[in-house]
Order: structure tokens, then C-alpha cells, then sequence
């Protein structure tokens, strides 16, 4: 039988039951995801860059952070709500020469882990952060997040959401990351590049994802996914545009964290007190 | 359980950083620092509090030395993160904190538990609620055991020395990596603040204990199940090549999530508390003096216990009163059953505490029919001083 590329790197089963397919809802983005960030490390690991057990993939909690769990054929830690960078900064501390990747939702990343988000980017860690928005709560049943449109209907903004969405490519960048990018999940092959050319920088790379949730938005999944391409404009024609930008928005490569504390464990080798 | 090598290496950050062997006059804070290296501390994670922030100031300042890594944290809840993390990928983690941020944390701890992953949490108590008081304290002790969610069993301990912040942090890395759990140190700002002479061992004599893993056992990774194989399952450090799944969600012995599988949660349960509650008699310690001809007792912990030894001492000498002394070394899991071995009959237990009555409560459970009356003794803020100790346990005796 033919077999999905990709699905060596993910556990098909175990002693206790097969573990696909997915959780994830038909046609939901989050899988997309999966597969893309996988082509990216496959590409990867093809070229020598690293190998299969240099890459860690940490999550918190949400429907995008299920994607590590028992899913995947890697090092993995599936944490806690929004706590994904904190303890992904443990993981650096221990060993920087793991490739650590974090899988995070809009609500997972930008409202319980807004302040470990911020301070993970302005630290320039060595992490890449995957984040899929798709600018609601889906686990627990479509509630409004940071990240909804104003005025939108959720099951907790009955009358219209009154607030504003956070752009978290812009967060990031402004709190110091080394590397953004915004595509969705209708453009396969640019986030494919994106999250490959992340994964190599030394530093803080945040990628954003537009994804679709058919279920809570009660559209089809082709519907939104034509939605993503049609609401979107590449960031050089954004200018004058009421589109969501997508493409780089940086590429400012500046001194990783491990390798700035390397130079204060060099000045305090074998030093006793 | 082997010790660990201390071998020097090539880059000078092997025992020569560590501090020497002999007789030294150290705070609290240091000492406990200074037993984290010896235990082979490679991560710190920190969030300022009083009165527990010389401990992160020690650690910034030693960590380097020794090769490891120290990061101060945006809160906490980061803090208490970073050491899952670092355990995760091999290196042995510790923080510190006083009880604002030690309610912060019990989201980590509980996530530890599950997941059983190693790592040391200093609490320097403080008195609460809220931002409460910066002297000293014992008020953290229950929600070390019942502060974060769900069924999950803790190891703690209660150091009344700088000896005991030095030797307490080395056992409860020894402890967190055997059990492969959470271990707390619940200290006090008195013990944390105090100065006093430390004695360190010949080095290669200190007991160093590894967590134990997959490889040491001939597991291979394609058989490797994260929370299978023993009661306490050999851990896979990240980059080891084991695919290991770090799962909190209730889960299967190979991480596979165990959905709708009530019986198996169950099973997962119940082995968490069998390894701590179930080992409280090889866990837990206690010390103990005057037990064989004692018609009284006095339980406490902490440096209560170094005040409530002196109330004992004059209690006996000047007054005659045949009162016994017993020290809860470990406070979680608790020692009902050591207690109940040790303790026969007496009149009145005396417990001091510097709180309003919390450890008296398990202390009353075990032995409420080896006694005439349980006496909690409380103080807020401030150590009990042996004169009002004293003044106590005459008042109840009529001596």
C-alpha cells in the first residue's frame, strides 16, 4: 500500500492501539501543519543539516498543540496551556544543540502565554515557533481569543467581539525575534520554505499560520481555505491594502541567548567562588 | 542507584569549581546552592522574591562557573517551566521561591507529578496570605501537599540548618532523580537568612544519585515505554534517539493517550502514589531524642525543631518533666507509619509550628489513640523562642 510520505516520522501504533489517525475535526488546518513543518524537517535532515534525534517538538495545549502528544516519532513534550516557550527555554538551557521547535495555537501563545511569548522573543532563543491561528478557541468549543477579528460571532462573544486582534507577526517582531514570516495553510510550499529557513536560523523565529476551522466557523473547508488565499496579500503589496499581509516580515539575525551566555561561561570556567 | 562520577574535565568545570571539602561559614542560601552543584545542578530558573532571591543571586554567580546555565524568568510560572525543560533534555534544575510564587508554581509541580519529571523547588516561606509578611514562616507546608491539582503525591523537606540547606538540596536531587518527582524543600527565611558553620565532606564521599534510563536497562527505543517497565520508569533524555512523548493527559505505560480509558488512569494513579506514599517509610525520615522513658512528646520540623530541642533540654534538666523530642525531617509523604512504630504511649504531644496548626493535623490522624491530647503551639512571623516553648509545656504538665 502506498504510504504517506511523512508518516515515518509519526507513531502509527503502539502496545496500546493504534494512535491515527489524527484527532483533528475533517478538514481542519492543524494536520496541514503537520505536514508541512514534517516536509520542512524531512528537507532537512535529507540535506545533512541535522539529524532525526537533534530535533525536540514542544507544545502547550489547544487543538494545534495536540500535534505532538503521542503523535509524533521525535523527542516530544506535550506541556502546559500557553507554557510551551518557558519550558522549551528549559530545553535549550540543558542542551543548545537541539533543534526545538514549538507547536502553538493564537490562544495558546498570544493569551495565557502572551508574556512568556514576548520575553522568549526578546531573550532570542533558539526556537522555532509555529503558531496556527485560526482566530478562535477550538478545543473548547469556538470562545473568542486575542486573535479574533473585531466584531466577529463566537460562542462567547454572542452580540460581536468589541476588542481588537493582536497581529502576532508584529508582537514578535517588535519584541525582538529573529525571524517572521506569516502564510496560511492554502500557501504549502512558501510555509514549507518558511519553516525550514527558521529552523536552520540561530535565534527567535516565529511563523504564523492562518488556518481554517470549518467546524466552529460552520463553513466548508474549501470555502476557507479559498477564503485564506482571497483575505490575503503578499507584504510588498500590502501597503494602501485591507489585507492581512503575508510573506517575511523579518530576517535580522542578531546574537542567540546560549551563544552570549557561552561567552560568561568561558569568563567564569573552573572559578570557585 | 550508582553515584555519580565528578570527574574533573578538560574545560576546568569539573570538582574544581565546586567548593572544597572542610569547614566553611556560609548562609542558608549558599549552602543550598552550594549542595545543587554537588548534585550536579546544570539549570536554574528564577523569579526574584523575598526572602528567597539570594538563592538566585548565588546561583547567577556560581552556575557559569561549574558550566551550567542560569536564566531569571518573566514570573514563576516561567521559572518553574524552564526546569521540566532542563530535566527533560538531562540537565538536573532547581529554583527558588517564597509563597506568592510558590502558588504560581503549583501548576508545574502538578504537571511534574504527572509526567514525573525530576526537579527541586526551594520554598522560602514567608507568611501569607497574599503578600502576607517577609519574615519567617512555615505556612506553605500544606499546599506543598495539597496545593496543586489532582491525586498527586510529593516528596518534601524541612531544613533547620545551613548544614541541612546544604545536605537537604543534595537529597533532594537524590530523591527527585531516584523517584523521578518533584521534590520541595520547604524552607524558612530563618534557615535561608542564617549564618552558621557548614561542614563539606570529601567530595568523591557524597552520594550523587542518576536518574535511571532506558539504556542502562537494554531497553532499545523501539521497546522504550516513558511511563512502563517499573514502578518508577526509566527516563530517555531529549537527544538520546528514544522518541520519548513527555504526556501529561491521562496516558498509557508507552505515552499513547488513553483516551475514554478510565481503568487505565486508574492504574497510572494508583502506581504515582504506590512509588511515593507507597515508599513513605524508605522516604521519609525523622530524628528523634528521649523517646524511651518520655511521658510527654514534642513533634516539629524546621528550625522550630533547633528551639523546641533547647525548651526539651531545660524541660528535662531544670524541671524534670520527662518530655520526648521528635523532628519530622520529611514532611511529605508523611511518616504515619515510622511515627506509629516509635511513638508507644504518651500524655500530651506538644506541636509547635509557624503556622496557626497544619502539620498537627496528619500528626493528630497518626496518633490521636498513642495520646492524651495533641497541643498545637502556633506562632505567626516569628520563631517560637525556648522560653515561651518552655513556658507552654509547663503550663499543660502543671511542672
Amino acid at each position: 500500500m502506498l504510504k504517506h510520505p511523512m508518516l515515518k516520522y509519526l507513531k502509527e501504533s503502539g502496545p496500546h492501539g493504534t494512535r491515527l489517525p489524527l484527532i483533528m475535526c475533517p478538514g481542519c488546518g492543524v494536520g496541514q501543519v503537520l505536514n508541512y513543518t514534517l516536509h520542512a524537517v524531512d528537507s532537512i535532515i535529507k540535506e545533512g543539516g541535522a539529524n532525526k534525534e537533534d530535533f525536540v517538538f514542544i507544545s502547550g495545549v489547544g487543538c494545534s498543540s495536540r500535534l505532538t502528544s503521542h503523535y509524533l516519532n521525535f523527542d516530544s513534550g506535550w506541556t502546559i496551556h500557553g507554557r510551551a516557550l518557558a519550558i522549551a527555554t528549559g530545553v535549550l538551557l540543558a542542551n543548545p544543540d537541539l533543534n526545538i521547535v514549538v507547536f502553538t495555537g493564537d490562544g495558546d501563545a498570544a493569551a495565557i502565554g502572551g508574556n512568556h511569548f514576548i520575553h522568549a522573543f526578546r531573550r532570542n532563543i533558539n526556537v522555532t515557533v509555529i503558531c496556527m491561528n485560526n482566530g478562535l478557541y477550538g478545543m473548547t468549543g469556538g470562545q473568542v481569543a486575542p486573535t479574533t477579528l473585531s466584531q466577529a460571532v463566537t460562542s462567547t462573544t454572542p452580540y460581536g467581539n468589541i476588542e481588537d486582534a493582536f497581529d502576532l507577526c508584529r508582537l514578535a517582531q517588535s519584541s525582538g525575534a529573529s525571524y517572521v514570516a506569516r502564510w496560511t495553510t492554502a500557501h504549502p510550499h512558501k510555509t514549507i520554505k518558511a519553516i525550514k529557513k527558521a529552523i536552520c536560523k540561530k535565534g527567535a523565529a516565529f511563523i504564523e499560520i492562518l488556518s481554517q476551522c470549518p467546524v466552529h466557523k460552520k463553513q466548508t473547508p474549501v470555502d476557507m481555505i479559498r477564503a485564506l488565499k482571497a483575505m490575503t496579500v503578499p507584504i510588498k503589496n500590502a501597503e494602501g491594502s485591507s489585507k492581512i499581509p503575508v510573506g517575511e516580515f523579518c530576517d535580522t539575525p542578531r546574537p542567540e541567548w546560549t551563544q552570549k551566555y557561552e561567552a560568561i561561561i568561558e569568563k567564569c570556567a573552573g572559578r570557585k567562588s | 542507584m550508582s553515584g555519580a562520577p565528578l570527574e574533573k574535565k578538560q574545560d576546568g568545570t569539573g570538582p574544581a569549581a565546586l567548593i572544597s571539602s572542610g569547614r566553611h561559614y556560609l548562609e542558608g542560601s549558599e549552602a543550598c546552592v552550594e549542595g545543587a552543584l554537588i548534585a550536579g545542578l546544570k539549570v536554574y530558573g528564577g523569579y526574584p522574591i523575598t526572602p528567597a532571591s539570594e538563592i538566585m543571586e548565588h546561583a547567577a554567580r556560581r552556575l557559569p562557573m561549574v558550566g551550567g546555565r542560569f536564566i531569571q524568568m518573566e514570573d514563576e510560572i516561567s521559572a518553574a517551566c524552564t526546569l521540566v525543560g532542563a530535566s527533560w533534555a538531562g540537565g538536573k534544575a532547581m529554583t527558588a521561591t517564597s509563597g506568592p510564587g510558590f502558588s504560581l508554581m503549583q501548576e508545574t509541580i502538578s504537571f511534574s507529578i504527572m509526567t514525573e519529571t525530576p526537579l527541586v523547588i526551594v520554598d522560602v516561606q514567608r507568611p501569607g496570605p497574599g503578600q502576607g509578611y517577609i519574615t519567617t514562616s512555615q505556612e506553605d507546608v500544606m499546599q506543598a501537599r495539597w496545593g496543586h491539582h489532582g491525586e498527586g503525591p510529593i516528596i518534601a523537606l524541612a531544613p533547620s540548618s545551613v548544614q541541612d540547606m546544604f545536605d537537604f538540596t543534595i537529597e533532594a536531587f537524590n530523591l527527585s532523580e531516584t523517584w523521578r518527582t518533584p521534590v520541595l524543600i520547604m524552607a524558612e527565611e530563618t534557615v535561608a537568612h542564617m549564618r552558621e558553620g557548614l561542614f563539606v565532606p570529601d567530595l568523591d564521599q557524597i552520594k550523587v544519585v542518576l536518574r535511571k534510563k532506558p539504556q542502562d536497562l537494554g531497553i532499545a527505543p523501539q521497546d522504550y515505554q516513558p511511563y512502563g517497565h517499573d514502578l518508577v520508569p526509566p527516563l530517555a533524555d531529549f537527544g538520546d534517539g528514544y522518541n520519548i512523548n513527555h504526556v501529561s493527559l491521562a496516558h498509557h505505560p508507552d505515552g499513547n493517550v488513553a483516551n475514554y480509558n478510565l481503568d487505565m488512569h486508574r492504574k497510572n494513579i494508583d502506581r504515582l502514589h504506590d512509588k511515593i506514599e507507597g515508599n513513605a517509610d524508605v522516604i521519609a525520615r525523622t530524628e528523634s531524642r528521649f523517646l524511651e522513658d518520655c511521658e510527654h512528646l514534642l513533634i516539629c520540623y524546621g528550625t522550630v525543631a533547633r528551639t523546641g530541642l533547647e525548651a526539651i533540654m531545660e524541660a528535662r534538666e531544670t524541671h524534670g518533666i520527662k518530655i520526648g523530642f521528635l523532628r519530622l525531617v520529611t514532611l511529605w509523604p508523611f511518616p504515619q507509619s515510622l511515627l506509629r512504630k516509635r511513638i508507644k504511649k504518651v500524655g500530651t504531644i506538644f506541636v509547635p509550628e509557624m503556622n496557626l496548626g497544619m502539620m498537627m493535623h496528619p500528626i493528630t490522624e497518626a496518633l490521636r489513640d498513642r495520646c492524651d491530647q495533641v497541643v498545637s503551639i502556633p506562632s505567626i512571623g516569628a520563631l517560637h523562642s525556648p522560653e515561651a516553648l518552655l513556658e507552654k509545656i509547663r503550663e499543660v504538665v502543671k511542672c
